[in-house]
């Protein structure tokens, strides 16, 4: 199995892509949707299999920033099928909204549920070295920053407080009717991420974001590492 | 630096103290001695200097080589142009450790100032020499009378060491927590912390035998993951009330993420003391008042209190208060009541809890005696009692507070709970601000070991501090 954190070295790279951020984070045991880099309809449709429909076919470009602007996010695709034709039309659609762009190819990935979304991230403070955020996501951390953070490495009672201290966790504990997200699991998350970041502290920022938060697990639906420049 | 404990320990806790350039009129630094247990001796060259300071009674040696038996800590106040050479003699002398307050170094942006630190710090390092600062006012130490000002008590050891990043800062809550009745054991001013630095200081104070509970003032750290490590060493141990001051951002660096891009020091550092168990405050008037509270009462996780003041229109606006910081104002046992309807005058009263109880404690002593013991037999009572009490003409007429201050010892005595003592400026019982009432009526407060505060909120929201910090520690 290659390395991810290698192949960005080797190719002079901090930015791992997200289908190697999530094969990296995965391989820790980390709950993300599973995630191939294919480049072919035939291939595309052989990974879906693979992974288990429905899934999600995403645009790889390390010069697009905004994927869906481009057309290049194709969601809740439930037969192999969909999946060639989606990867078909995905091409075509790139292709004329940003020419000359260039395409590494179309990741397949698992298709997340609804559910609350949360932030998960890391990062290195200039004086605490790795340190962990936790939020709400969508509008509670883009415009409320409703975020807390913790030092890594996190123990399971700092894991316990870091969810409980932002100010929008009734919302995890379910309110009005809406089942709640599953707090033990979205602590193990939490756990596993610091010991990640703990053992590879030559990643200086992570993020999922969003976590799917369900009664039922959570699961991370996007993910990006980026490591240390090199001294 | 790695610094040898056992030079640490004799600058800290110094037997023979030389200053090093002082000047009058006033000789500060000698002056701010007068109480130090040991030998104090003065070095100074300048022979119209070493007139005055031979006037006003100290020794004085034209070089520190001269002094005689070993030196465990130095005062430095000589100009800046000349520390490097005192720095060499102190090398040569091997004393413990040296105190800076000689500035004009790296604070000052200018290339002579940091030229001049740079070669402070080599020679200290190359040598092993501990130096406190410089910029800084140095340290203070109440069981040897080591002083960094004349008003500061010297005495038997203290309860509270004070660490701060500013001589301020230093002074300001050394001086403050005093007023408050509370023995400082150690002050340290940080200074630019060119050899030793917070963590050097915290390290020290978690193991000193003088020091019960740390007060720190900290704007930021060269060395975070020792300073967390320490912080969180000293978990279940030793509380630390922390003030952090300025909210100053990371230098500019590419950021990719959204986590980067919201990690501000603030919150890192907000979630950092979340996390290591400190109490964190916002201002020095918090740390004081938390101190208060802190040293004042036993520690207790109980949030159900009897709130006592003397009217109605308090009744509310204490109960407002401690319930906003966290607290619950329970009803009584209908025991409790029979007990209370035999004596509590209603007209102009109540005795729900909270109780509005002028009428009733004002007139006779035993009244307060009773509602006491009703509320020491109080099951629905565990977290203790915050009481209004009458501070006005305390000067003229002493006798309603100490008799209540018996009372509410026996109080403390029979259920060790908190007692909060409350005299809210612009309350009616309570004397003005600066008056002689007021310093008397505090005095005897503080000095008999309550904790005593100026506003209902201040006081609701320092043993709210104090009640989460011993919450955290049983969540374990």
């Amino acid at each position: 199995m290659s390395n991810p954190i290698a192949d960005a070295r080797a190719d002079g790279r901090t930015l791992l892509t997200e289908v190697e951020s999530k094969q990296l984070l995965y391989d820790a045991g980390i709950a993300v949707t599973r995630a191939r880099l294919t480049t072919s309809a035939d291939e595309a449709a052989a990974a879906a299999e693979e992974i288990g429909f429905p899934v999600v076919l995403k645009i790889v470009s390390g010069e697009i920033a905004h994927k869906s602007d481009v057309g290049g996010v194709a969601l809740d695709l439930a037969d192999a099928d969909a999946v060639r034709e989606g990867y078909e039309t995905m091409i075509a659609k790139v292709a004329e909204a940003a020419p000359g762009a260039a395409i590494d190819g179309i990741s397949v990935q698992q298709m997340g549920q609804a559910g609350t979304e949360v932030i998960v991230g890391v990062t290195t403070d200039p004086q605490f070295g790795p340190v962990m955020m936790f939020g709400l996501g969508g509008i509670f951390v883009e415009v409320l920053k409703d975020v807390a953070f913790r030092i890594v490495p996190l123990e399971p009672r700092d894991a316990k407080q870091l969810v409980r201290d932002i100010r929008g966790y009734a919302v995890l504990e379910g309110v009005r009717g809406q089942a709640g997200a599953d707090i033990d699991a979205l602590e193990q998350l939490i756990l596993l991420v610091s010991a990640f970041a703990w053992e590879h502290q030559e990643v200086a920022e992570l993020d999922l974001n969003p976590v799917i938060a369900r009664p039922d697990g959570v699961l991370a639906v996007d993910a990006r590492v980026v490591l240390a420049a090199e001294e | 630096m790695p610094v040898d404990p056992a030079r640490l320990e004799r600058m800290l806790n110094p037997r023979t103290l030389v200053v090093v350039g002082d000047k009058g009129p006033t000789f500060q630094w000698l002056t701010n001695q007068k109480q130090f247990t040991g030998d104090l001796y003065s070095v100074q060259v300048d022979p119209n200097e070493i007139k005055g300071i031979e006037e006003k009674g100290f020794t004085n040696f034209t070089s520190m080589e001269d002094v005689p038996g070993e030196v465990d800590l130095v005062i430095c106040a000589v100009p800046r142009q000349i520390a490097p050479m005192i720095v060499t003699d102190a090398i040569k002398k091997n004393v413990g450790g040296v105190s800076m307050f000689t500035s004009g170094f790296a604070e000052t942006d200018e290339p002579e100032g940091i030229e001049l630190q740079k070669a402070i710090t080599e020679m200290a390092l190359e040598s092993g020499l501990p130096i406190v600062g410089p910029n800084c006012m140095g340290l203070y130490n109440r069981r040897l009378g080591v002083k960094f000002t004349g008003d500061l008590e010297q005495g038997e050891e203290g309860d509270v060491s004070v660490l701060a990043q500013s001589g301020t800062h230093t002074i300001g809550l050394s001086m403050a927590l005093q007023a408050a009745g509370i023995k400082v054991s150690r002050g340290i001013s940080m200074g630019n912390a060119i050899i030793l630095n917070e963590c050097d200081y915290l390290e020290y104070l978690l193991e000193d035998e003088h020091t019960s509970a740390i007060a720190m003032y900290v704007e930021g750290t060269k060395d975070g993951r020792r300073l967390f490590e320490l912080l969180q060493s000293a978990r279940g141990k030793k509380p630390i009330v922390l003030w952090r001051g300025g909210r100053s951002q990371a230098g500019a660096r590419a950021i990719h993420s959204h986590t980067a891009s919201l990690a501000s020091s603030g919150d890192v550092w907000a979630g950092m003391l979340r996390q290591v168990g400190v109490i964190p405050v916002d201002s020095g008037d918090e740390v004081i008042d938390t101190m208060a509270a802190l040293v004042n009462t036993k520690p207790s996780t109980k949030r159900n209190l009897a709130l006592i003041a003397m009217t109605g229109g308090q009744s509310v606006a204490i109960t407002d208060q401690f319930e906003r910081a966290g607290f619950t104002v329970p009803e009584l046992s209908q025991a409790s009541y029979d007990r209370l309807a035999e004596f509590f005058t209603v007209i102009g009263g109540s005795y729900r809890n909270p109780f509005d109880a002028a009428s009733t404690v004002g007139r006779e002593e035993e009244n307060l005696e009773k509602l006491l013991d009703i509320l020491a037999d109080e099951p629905a009572i565990e977290g203790g009692i915050a009481i209004e009490v009458r501070t006005q003409r305390y000067d003229k007429d002493p006798k309603w507070l100490d008799a209540t201050m018996d009372l509410l010892d026996g109080y403390r005595e029979r259920t060790g709970q908190p007692v909060i003592m409350l005299a809210p400026s612009g309350g009616v019982m309570s004397a003005g601000g600066a008056s002689e009432a007021a310093t008397k009526a505090g005095e005897a407060i503080t000095g008999r070991g309550y904790a005593l505060y100026s506003s209902f909120q201040r006081g609701a929201e320092a043993l709210g501090r104090v009640v989460s910090y011993y919450e955290a520690l049983d969540a374990g």
